[in-house]
């Protein structure tokens, strides 16, 4: 019974990881919020969907909706975003504008019924005499990947070092003669299909709906403000506190109540860590 | 209080120009109060459950437009509001019965909006974190109106709620028709409006343009800032949770679609119409919204949440300050062309 409860604070914190990641990036860089990060989310489940409904494996799904939500976040980045990097609340109010475009656009085209999205192993493995799902411990294994990979970007390439630099000091980073605008273009976009890559990797599990986006969109920002933006360490502990906390209180109480306690930890948190468990 | 005084000179509104500004405010204001009581008892319930909205407008402008808060917790404060109502109403047999509701939603309310507020206000969270907890807020309210079936009466919602009413000793009054609901739900907005305006209009107005223009300078002036916000804060939370009690009291029943981010996102949009900080403006600018929202309905109905985000992303790189502004610089412009004692020449 540990075991199974382990790991299902595993799964929990792997997707709430995932989704996060990509918003920590960007407000620990740039000090903006995207509102429409939950619909990069959504975005990489239907893409997924739409591979496998056309004959295409999950996997190729999966890269596909990393290509296209990055293509998405660089539209956003090069056609809304850049025009706003001094006006935080311009970013919310325009972000939050596409959301709902996006939300409702798929629903024009897509219709209210769930999308299926096939998981690409089924049946369960036999884990010292309990039987767990395969496609979970598979999903906890691509967020390691993912978050090494990304550990590596960020500490062994030059764009990585940038990145970094200007997270800690954006007027020094400029002075080493740094391009800030190109490292935000490119965070931007690497965010957004993190998201997509999240969005992708959960759909096999959840009801792949327009609105799907919301129900991470105030989770991942939690997790950003627990943990503290722009640092990987960050993220972790916030998707562990958060992702945990959940996973535990929904044993006992029912989900709403549980929602609303972590709301309540993450809220006592911020008021006596203010920039977060590991501040960057 | 040892608090330091502020030059007579920063005083808004006492040049002509503005003393004009707002007599035309509230002409316009008391026109489109007066307007619906012409109209059919369809109609005036319509424009009635506009005002309430205009108010719901009115408590995220004192947040949003006074104190640089911005919320999309409105509509958690206005959920409390409406489910107070019409959870603790039935249990009141007198004619006080959606008092007592309002009473204690305004109450819950106060309390929400405090402690969250306390905690994050005071632990120096601002801008776009305040923001996002809000949000959760909302999300959160939602869950509750639906999940939580045995109280809230879950999809279906909660009918039965109490019609508006006062009962002193053994005179009692109960508003049930078409016009006096419309006047009393009219009256309360004019009041709301009236108290707010006045209090932003004096000393209390300046220490939070003081903190909106650099809170470090006010803290350091001896402004308790956090203080100011907390109260405004909280403020708001009453407004809106008295916004959503008199919704069910005068509707007569409550559903979990009223409680959703769709209503923290369209006060927003009202305000932003209006003109943040305005006050007037958001309460006019949500009612023709609401009445441009029918005709689209109307129309077709998966038009207006396009509509609605094309104006959030044109409002950020048009018109930042909103439209009603736009009017009043316009009028400005009539006004000093034709009254020849203008303020500035």
């Amino acid at each position: 019974v540990y075991l199974e409860l382990a790991l299902n604070i595993l799964t929990t914190v792997s997707i709430l990881m995932l989704i996060a990641l990509g918003l920590a990036i960007v407000f620990g860089l740039m000090n903006i919020l995207n509102m429409a990060h939950g619909e990069l989310v959504t975005i990489g489940a239907f893409t997924v969907s739409l591979v496998q409904a056309h004959g295409g494996g999950f996997w190729l799904g999966v890269l596909a909706a990393m290509a296209v939500g990055a293509a998405f976040g660089l539209a956003l980045e090069r056609g809304l975003i850049r025009f706003l990097y001094d006006r935080p609340m311009g970013v919310i109010l325009a972000t939050w504008g596409v959301s709902l475009i996006i939300q409702q656009a798929l629903l024009l085209s897509f219709g209210p019924s769930p999308q299926i999205v096939f998981a690409p192993v089924e049946g369960s493995l036999d884990l010292f005499g309990y039987e767990y799902p395969r496609y979970r411990l598979i999903l906890i294994a691509a967020t390691l990947v993912t978050v090494v990979a990304t550990a590596l970007v960020m500490t062994r390439t030059r764009f990585g070092l940038d990145l970094r630099t200007v997270i800690q000091n954006r007027e020094v980073a400029e002075l080493l003669g740094i391009d800030t605008r190109r490292v935000f273009m490119i965070a931007f976009a690497g965010s957004s299909a993190l998201a997509a890559l999240g969005g992708a990797l959960v759909a096999p599990m959840s009801k792949v709906l327009p609105t799907m986006g919301a129900e991470y969109l105030a989770p991942s920002f939690f997790v950003v403000i627990v943990g503290g933006a722009g640092s990987l360490a960050g993220t972790a502990a916030g998707s562990a506190v958060i992702g945990g906390l959940r996973t535990i209180l929904d044993y006992q109480v029912p989900s709403t109540l549980s929602q609303a306690l972590v709301l309540i930890a993450s809220i006592v948190i911020v008021r006596f860590r203010p920039r977060g468990l590991v501040p960057a | 209080m040892s608090e330091p005084a502020v030059p007579v000179s920063a005083l808004p509104g006492s040049d002509a120009g503005t003393r004009s500004r707002v007599a035309v405010g509230v002409m316009c204001l008391s026109g489109l109060l007066a307007y619906p009581l012409l109209l059919s008892p369809y109609q005036m319930d319509v424009a009635r459950d506009a005002l309430i909205f205009a108010l719901l407008a009115l408590s995220l402008d004192f947040l949003w437009g006074k104190a640089g808060m911005l919320s999309f917790g409105q509509a958690a404060y206005f959920g409390i509001g409406a489910y107070a109502v019409a959870i603790i109403g039935p249990m009141v047999p007198s004619a006080n019965a959606a008092l007592a509701g309002l009473a204690v939603g305004i109450g819950m309310s106060i309390l929400v909006a405090g402690s969250v507020g306390y905690f994050l206000i005071y632990g120096g969270v601002r801008g776009p974190y305040l923001t996002v907890v809000t949000l959760a807020l909302t999300l959160i309210a939602r869950n509750i109106a639906t999940a939580w079936a045995s109280v809230t009466g879950g999809e279906a919602g909660l009918i039965g709620a109490p019609s508006p009413g006062i009962s002193i000793g053994g005179w009692s009054v109960v508003a049930t028709d078409s016009v006096s609901l419309y006047l009393l739900v009219a009256l309360v907005l004019a009041a709301v409006l009236l108290v707010v305006w006045l209090l932003c209009r004096g000393r209390y107005g300046r220490i939070l343009v003081a903190i909106q223009d650099d809170e470090g300078k006010a803290r350091s002036l001896g402004y308790d800032t956090s203080g100011h916000l907390l109260l405004v804060f909280v403020a708001s939370g009453a407004i809106a949770a008295l916004a959503g009690g008199l919704y069910t009291s005068v509707a007569g029943y409550v559903a979990p679609d009223l409680v959703g981010l769709l209503l923290s996102t369209q006060a927003i949009v009202h305000v932003a119409l209006g003109g943040r900080g305005t006050l007037v403006g958001p309460v006019i600018a949500s009612v023709v919204a609401i009445r441009l929202q029918q005709e689209v309905s109307s129309y077709s109905y998966a038009l207006w949440p396009l509509l609605l985000g094309a104006f959030f992303i044109a409002m950020v790189f048009l018109f930042p300050n909103g439209l009603f502004p736009l009017f009043q610089r316009l009028f400005d412009m009539l006004f000093r062309r034709h009254g020849k004692g203008g303020p500035h020449g």
